[in-house]
């Protein structure tokens, strides 16, 4: 008996010493890592037949939404280390979003609520990654690694410029190899928008700078049928009115394509 | 959508059926051997409809969430299994991030050996030890919750008075155990049984103790967007508590205290803090009068079997609420939710008093009164926001924060004033910190009013009616709801309501924010049906988005609109 109680007691002892880790032992460094896009891949005759895939990140976010700015603070570090390769797009919507009102400017649409409400988003922020479900913007970090060392078959270019009270918009993809079906989607973007945003610890700041706001989807919530095989080389045009509530010289324009995978390439142009 | 409501109403009458016979043995077994069967259907669906103005947006066209419980009973073996189809489940509960909600199958079955006063079960179970301060494995389906055990666990009544639990198992989290496997123990002993002055002089008095294992690997964290630095995990969290327990007479206590070694995780944005809760709970309960007086502090203790786990999901413990679940629905408006990671005193008295009948205050029936208040507030706290792998903040014990969370006074006066009439009045006074429970807002401060009249009509029809009315100067303003409930024994039952945000909203917490027009009707109108066993129920109308809590745990139920079916049936 003496011998069994002796037992579980070091069985005890054993598991609580599993339990605890010293302040001094808590971080495991790891060798740095630069990030590198991936390289394209060719086929036997020196073909390139896949190139790197930039990664879309979909914030959700709101003015009302009082941890939004940490998400935001993320995408910045984000944006640090895989530069172009990222395109974070801040869709707001939701119930946390504000559609504003004659004397404070309000950034969520009817298109972000469209989205909050095809992706179930019930609290933020969160952001989905090349639309592989939603994650937590502490989990941004990890999806993205892994986004961004695949490559893809289609090759995307984009070009937008202003003329008058229009954006003119051009995007042309190349299917290197194989076929896709999906849709292509393409929206407008607007940078350094000063509006409200509450804050973690519940204040507003009214002087908050909102970056990569998507403010408009050009050709439908949902894009337009895309299909291409090996090969095809296509060029689209879209024409996008510009309110005047828009500031011209902070514009964007994001085009990608994308299907129940999720998406295969994204592209990011300014508007000139 | 056809194929799905054959497919589901033909598993209902298979499964009817199939428990007509044995339901019917088993309500008069021959003898203690026989195997009684017994079991249960749950059906809750809705024809959903869009619905621009209230924000409802329909998920297809069809949603259920359908439970059929079976269980057969034995001298010697139990055995049960509970069948889900949550295919297109109801709105809200599939949403981020409980998307593995959705589903179909056999997700809970147990086979249960009996000998004496010992068993064994293998399988899914439940298990509570003590408030579940350290463990909880529970099903609440209006939240969506089922944490269930996979494993096996063990109880042993070796001697008078005393009982032993072990248990180990991985937690159900929707469709699949991905969770770190839990293990624990638990012994509860009776003194009363063992100490024969406490057993003269009627005092009953129990102690407990119990330790709950958590074994995860597998998960990595970073502490910086760089990812160079990751956190070396514990691979095991443990957590004890103990508990004394003493009734005399109408008088009760309860002391219990638990801790938890550090556990980093999502909840408390992985700092290396120890978790603590501690109860104190009296208790007064006489003929006429009861009174009730608790107080509660936690600090870090959310506790999950994934370490990255948010939402409902993978909750290994759960701690009590200390604020009334209210059933009218304005009084509901702001449910209060705990708060496991952040910690909180909580308080709570209530006293409860019957005048007699044929008194000046009891008129000819009597008069039933009840006080209830609680009070959350939030600890002692440093304010400073701490890097993954700190240890945290520290708390004096008995300090508070600075926040308060929650507040409600409600008093409640129930009388009938003849035969054929009954009413039913509160009044509550209610703080919420909203920016706290949902993230967003403020302190919203409001009174709620509520008249509830029961007439008799007829020996068989009941009309009741509900008038409430709720004063806020935050949020959205002021709202009024009625119903209509009119029972026609022995079998219907029709009721209609409304509820109406009839004030404007915000014009303190936030009037920056103040822009949408949301003085919308939530219209709702029900026919339901019940014979024997058998209760169905169909409605129409609108449901706003908000909060559903029970016990303290929430799950946000998104605007909906359009027909509902409900159906339930005991066998």
């Amino acid at each position: 008996m003496k011998a069994k109680i002796f037992l579980i007691g070091l069985v005890g002892l054993a598991l609580s010493a599993c339990s605890h880790v010293d302040e001094a032992d808590r971080i495991i460094e790891l060798p740095k890592k630069d990030f590198r896009a991936a390289d394209d891949v060719f086929d036997q005759r020196g073909n390139v037949i896949a190139v790197a895939r930039q990664v879309l990140l979909e914030d959700f976010t709101g003015q009302k939404c009082v941890n939004c700015p940490r998400a935001t603070e993320t995408i910045e570090e984000l944006h640090e280390i895989y530069g172009d390769h990222l395109v974070p797009v801040s869709i707001h919507g939701g119930d946390f979003g504000f559609h504003g009102t004659a004397t404070n400017i309000g950034l969520a649409t009817d298109t972000g609520d469209a989205y909050c409400e095809h992706w179930k988003v019930t609290y933020q922020p969160v952001g989905t990654i090349n639309r592989h479900g939603l994650e937590n913007f502490e989990q941004w970090s990890a999806v993205m690694e892994d986004e961004a060392a695949k490559t893809t078959p289609l090759q995307m270019a984009a070009e937008a410029t202003l003329s008058g009270d229009n954006i003119s918009i051009t995007v042309t993809t190349d299917c290197l190899d194989g076929t896709y079906s999906g849709k292509l989607q393409v929206w407008v973007l607007e940078d350094g928008i000063v509006a409200m945003q509450s804050q973690p610890d519940g204040s507003v700041n009214r002087e908050y700078v909102h970056n990569h706001v998507l403010r408009a989807a050009v050709n439908g919530t949902w894009g337009d049928d895309y299909t291409a095989s090996k090969g095809d080389s296509r060029s689209h045009s879209f024409t996008q009115a510009v309110p005047s509530s828009w500031d011209r010289q902070k514009l964007s324009v994001v085009a990608f394509v994308y299907n129940d995978k999720g998406v295969e390439q994204v592209v990011k142009t300014t508007v000139k | 959508m056809k194929r799905q409501l054959t497919t589901l109403a033909a598993l209902c009458c298979l499964l009817t059926a199939a428990a007509q016979e044995p339901a019917g043995a088993g309500s008069t077994p021959k003898s203690a051997d026989e195997a009684t069967v017994s079991g249960s259907i749950q059906s809750d669906m809705l024809v959903p409809q869009n619905d621009k103005a209230i924000g409802a947006t329909k998920d297809g066209n069809f949603n259920t969430n359908t439970y059929i419980d079976v269980l057969m009973q034995s001298r010697y073996v139990d055995a049960g299994g509970r069948f889900e189809y949550k295919e297109h489940p109801l709105p809200g509960y599939a949403n981020y991030p409980e998307t593995g909600f959705k589903g179909t199958g056999l997700p809970n079955f147990w086979l249960k050996g009996k000998l004496g006063n010992n068993e064994l079960t293998v399988g899914t179970f439940y298990e509570q030890f003590g408030s579940g301060f350290i463990l909880r494995a529970y099903e609440e389906r209006s939240l969506g919750i089922d944490n269930s055990l996979l494993g096996a666990r063990l109880v042993v009544r070796p001697f008078r008075g005393v009982t032993v639990k072990a248990l180990t198992g991985w937690q159900r989290h929707y469709w699949t155990w991905d969770g770190g496997q839990v293990s624990g123990a638990d012994l509860e002993i009776g003194l009363e049984q063992w100490i024969r002055p406490l057993r003269d002089h009627d005092w009953r008095l129990s102690i407990g103790a119990s330790w709950v294992n958590k074994r995860e690997t597998g998960d990595s964290v970073f502490t910086n967007t760089l990812r160079s630095q990751m956190l070396n995990l514990p691979k095991y969290v443990n957590a004890w508590d103990v508990r004394v327990n003493l009734n005399k007479g109408p008088w009760g206590v309860l002391l219990e205290y638990a801790q938890k070694t550090q556990d980093p995780s999502a909840d408390n944005y992985f700092v290396y803090k120890k978790g603590s809760a501690a109860l104190l709970s009296g208790s007064y309960s006489k003929r006429g009068l009861s009174v009730l007086l608790q107080a509660k502090r936690s600090e870090n203790m959310a506790f999950r079997s994934r370490r990255l786990q948010t939402g409902n999901a993978l909750f290994i413990n759960h701690l009590p609420a200390f604020t009334l679940d209210h059933t009218y629905a304005l009084a509901a408006l702001y449910p209060y939710a705990t708060q496991l990671a952040d910690g909180e005193w909580a308080y709570q008295a209530e006293v409860g008093y019957t005048f007699k009948r044929r008194t000046w205050l009891g008129g000819r029936y009597g008069m039933n009164v009840k006080v209830n208040y609680s009070y959350v507030r939030s600890i002692d706290d440093d304010g400073v926001e701490y890097p993954y792998g700190a240890t945290g903040y520290k708390s004096k014990f008995f300090k508070w924060g600075d926040a308060t969370y929650y507040q409600d006074l409600n008093v409640q006066l129930s009388r009938r004033f003849t035969r054929g009439f009954k009413l039913n009045l509160m009044y509550m006074n209610q703080r919420y910190n909203q920016l706290v429970v949902e993230r967003h807002g403020g302190m919203i401060h409001s009174n709620i009013f509520v008249a509830d009249g029961l007439f008799q009509l007829a020996p068989k029809t009941q009309l009741r009616c509900e008038l409430q009315y709720l004063q806020t100067k935050q949020d959205l303003g002021d709202w009024v709801y009625g119903l209509l409930e009119l029972s026609l024994a022995p079998h219907w039952m029709l009721t209609v309501s409304d509820m109406w945000n009839c004030g404007n909203t915000a014009t303190e917490a936030l009037p920056t924010y103040n822009n949408e027009n949301t003085h919308h009707h939530y219209y709702q109108g029900f026919v339901t049906y019940s014979v024997g066993s058998h209760r169905i129920q169909a409605g129409y109308g609108r449901t706003r988005a908000g909060y559903n809590c029970s016990g303290g745990v929430c799950r946000y139920v998104p605007a909906t609109k359009g027909f509902t079916l409900s159906y339930n049936y005991n066998f």
